[in-house]
């Protein structure tokens, strides 16, 4: 029998589950606090919920004059709009406006019209990064940059990093069970095996991930809430049309880097399968499926 | 205080009629439940009081004022040996209340049914055995007097007078509290192991300025919370109120209290520590840590419960557990790894959201956390007055604070550990 330490905590709005095997408690405490600690560095600088965030105030501030950035946020929103290019728009953090008109009923022509005057003024291309400068400003006072299809994931990079610096070479973190980290091998050897939960059948999986210092990421355009029911937020926008992705349909994501998997299971919810493979094409090892939920029955595509 | 919230309070203390917190631990809530009845008329109406209309006192006044119409009681009378502040108090009553600078004068004079007392703390004394012995019921801002003798012959007064006295711990009358008790009492953080508090400013706590600093005759009058002849500092005027909330938590008062205490960074002629740091033994081996500081502010202010399933922490009305259940998936995960077998586990999956608001893994305690609990406390107060008596227990719970104020106090500038003399053993 192996001893685990394991223990929680909440952030970002789900719950964070660290499960450290075969080292000595006092030590996983320690990294397990330090974890703790850097997730909440990050959630306090990317959120859009706390006022005093880098996030809020460039949310308040960049319409009117450029924000200039501290390395680490540049960085992020470098990646982002690479990735945004990448994807030929379908990971785009702008667009918050949008799904909060979705959450209302829209069925009048005056709603249609102020469909698209949020539409025009929503999207990546409305934003301005200055490397050199290291600002960003916006081009209209409606951008709103939301990180919620990233956040995670970054946090998990940042543990990693974390991990490795701290020469722990087992863990198993899962962040709101939609981003796992994989470190290692699981105690009793070989990889670690994370099952893809199947929701149309509770208690087994569609797919199997074997990671072993990898991450498995997964977008869906609903939620999971504690009776298990699934629940579509519409919180998933289409940036072709402005529109949510209507159908039951989650992405799942493996990859070396947890903020890759991260990002490209946001995007390619919304992307065509040539897109996927095509993106896929650019990095190694990159495992991509997605679940199709219909009348019951999960329909699953391998990429 | 909004209706809704006021309904859902009421709400409240109707379901908890009859249970133990309400017959034992928080008896006075009954009196929501069972107010006194009175008449709307002019004949019904009670006279009311103020001593003391500084800073505090004027905000009483502004819970009055919400409450007069309601229960036919009316501040007919304000009295402040600080001219500035009376005539101030007068403007706020719509100058229909009458002025006075000597407490004694407006007592004899008004024919007061109640006052309220929001003076220096030194000054207490004096003015609720006064009022008492002219048949005056008194509700008195904590902590109650500046000495031990003193506080002793308030409630000897008190007893005599078979008035109402009641101190201004206004957290008695929190719903926050009247759920966390309850919670308490049922054992949702299991056995109590220790309770810790602290209350932690950064400022340098001058309320006035321009008294020509710190020794001068009116900076004496005026900030007398730094003088020692008038208050024991951050210990009464702080501390108390998370004193009594420790007493109540726990059921019981110290056998001792340990501490110490310095002026480390605001030494401007002030005779009040600036920092210091407590310990409480009681019954049962619990120990009740507390700490104050004017230097820094990051830790805040917060009263917590430790208990060995949970944490209660009373200030920010959360409940937090040591041992929340596993989702499913992770104990799979841990199963296979104790069983040293390498298992697919569907772990994997839509992002897992809370049902209620989380904060930092805890859950609150009561929704009526914005509840004005010094405004309950008035309505209370006055319905006491009008029943002509109130619960002993919510008076010894002002007692019991004040009496450890003090004697945690002796022990910062003693060092020894106190314990509680005879004399003021109840």
């Amino acid at each position: 029998m192996s001893n685990v330490y394991h223990n929680r905590f909440y952030a970002m709005g789900t719950r964070f589950h660290a499960l450290l095997p075969g080292i000595e408690e006092t030590q996983a405490e320690r990294v397990f606090y330090r974890i703790k600690m850097e997730v909440e560095r990050i959630e306090s600088k990317i959120s859009r919920f706390l006022p005093d965030s880098d996030l809020s105030k460039i949310n308040r501030t960049a319409a009117k004059e450029p924000v200039v950035m501290d390395a680490e946020m540049a960085d992020i929103l470098s990646a982002c709009q690479y990735c945004w290019d990448l994807t030929d728009g379908a990971f785009d953090s702008t667009l918050r406006p949008l799904m909060e008109y979705w959450k209302k009923d829209h069925e009048d022509s005056a709603g249609e019209k102020e469909f698209v005057s949020i539409k025009e003024k929503a999207g990546f291309h409305h934003l301005k990064l200055d490397s050199s400068l290291r600002t960003i400003s916006f081009d209209n006072d409606q951008v709103e940059l939301d990180l919620g299809g990233f956040g995670k994931g970054y946090a998990l990079e940042k543990v990693k990093e974390l991990l490795n610096d701290s020469s722990i070479d087992q863990a198993f973190i899962s962040f709101g069970e939609s981003s796992i980290l994989a470190i290692g091998n699981h105690p009793a050897g070989d990889k670690w095996r994370i099952g893809m939960n199947n929701y149309a059948e509770p208690g087994n999986s569609v797919h199997e991930f074997q990671v072993n210092n990898g991450s498995v990421s997964t977008s869906s355009n609903f939620f999971l809430d504690d009776d298990g029911k699934l629940r579509n937020h519409r919180h998933v926008i289409d940036p072709k049309t402005g529109k949510p992705h209507e159908p039951f349909t989650s992405v799942s994501v493996s990859a070396e880097s947890p903020v890759l998997a991260e990002m490209m299971s946001t995007a390619f919810l919304v992307s065509s399968d040539e897109k996927i493979k095509e993106v896929m094409n650019h990095y190694d090892n990159l495992e991509v499926i997605r679940v199709h939920y219909e009348s019951g029955i999960a329909k699953v595509t391998q990429f | 205080m909004n209706s809704i919230n006021r309904r859902k309070f009421l709400e409240l203390t109707a379901s908890m009629a009859g249970t133990s917190i309400m017959t034992t631990t928080m008896p006075w809530f009954n009196i929501f439940n069972n107010p006194a009845s009175h008449g709307k008329g002019a004949s019904d109406q009670l006279r009311v009081g103020m001593i003391g209309v500084g800073s505090r006192g004027r905000s009483l006044y502004w819970n009055l004022f919400e409450l007069e119409e309601e229960l036919n009681f009316d501040v007919v009378a304000v009295c402040d040996n600080y001219e500035p502040h009376y005539e101030r108090a007068v403007g706020l009553t719509g100058g229909e209340a009458n002025g006075y600078l000597d407490y004694r004068e407006m007592i004899e004079k008004e024919d007061l049914d109640a006052v309220v007392i929001a003076t220096p703390l030194h000054e207490h004394a004096q003015q609720t055995i006064d009022c008492l012995n002219a048949g005056i019921h008194v509700f008195c801002e904590k902590s109650m007097a500046r000495t031990l003798d003193d506080v002793k012959g308030m409630y000897d007064a008190y007893k005599e007078s078979g008035k109402v006295m009641l101190i201004g711990h206004q957290r008695l009358f929190n719903p926050v509290y009247l759920e966390a008790m309850d919670r308490i009492q049922r054992g949702d953080i299991g056995p109590i192991t220790m309770m810790r508090g602290w209350w932690h400013r950064n400022t340098d706590w001058v309320f006035y300025t321009g008294t020509g600093g710190r020794g001068t005759a009116l900076d004496r009058q005026r900030n007398w919370r730094f003088y020692d002849d008038y208050s024991a500092g951050m210990i009464s005027e702080l501390g108390s109120h998370h004193f009594q909330v420790a007493n109540w938590v726990l059921g019981n008062q110290p056998l001792s209290v340990m501490g110490s205490g310095s002026i480390n960074h605001f030494d401007d002629g002030r005779e009040v520590w600036d920092n210091f740091s407590l310990v409480f033994k009681y019954p049962e081996k619990i120990h009740f840590s507390y700490d104050c500081i004017t230097s820094n502010k990051h830790n805040g202010m917060q009263v917590q419960v430790l208990g060995n399933e949970g944490t209660i922490e009373l200030e920010s009305n959360m409940q937090f557990e040591e041992f929340p259940a596993e989702p499913p998936s992770i104990q799979s995960l841990l199963q296979s790894i104790e069983e040293d077998e390498n298992q697919v586990v569907p772990i994997g999956g839509a992002t897992w959201i809370p049902d209620a608001p989380i904060r930092l893994g805890g859950s609150y305690i009561s929704p009526d956390y914005e509840l004005n609990d010094t405004l309950l406390y008035l309505e209370a107060f006055i319905n006491f007055v009008r029943k002509g008596e109130a619960p002993e227990k919510l008076t010894r719970e002002g007692y019991d604070a004040s009496i450890w104020t003090l004697l945690a106090e002796e022990a910062t500038k003693t060092g020894k550990e106190v314990t509680l003399p005879e004399k003021y053993r109840l």
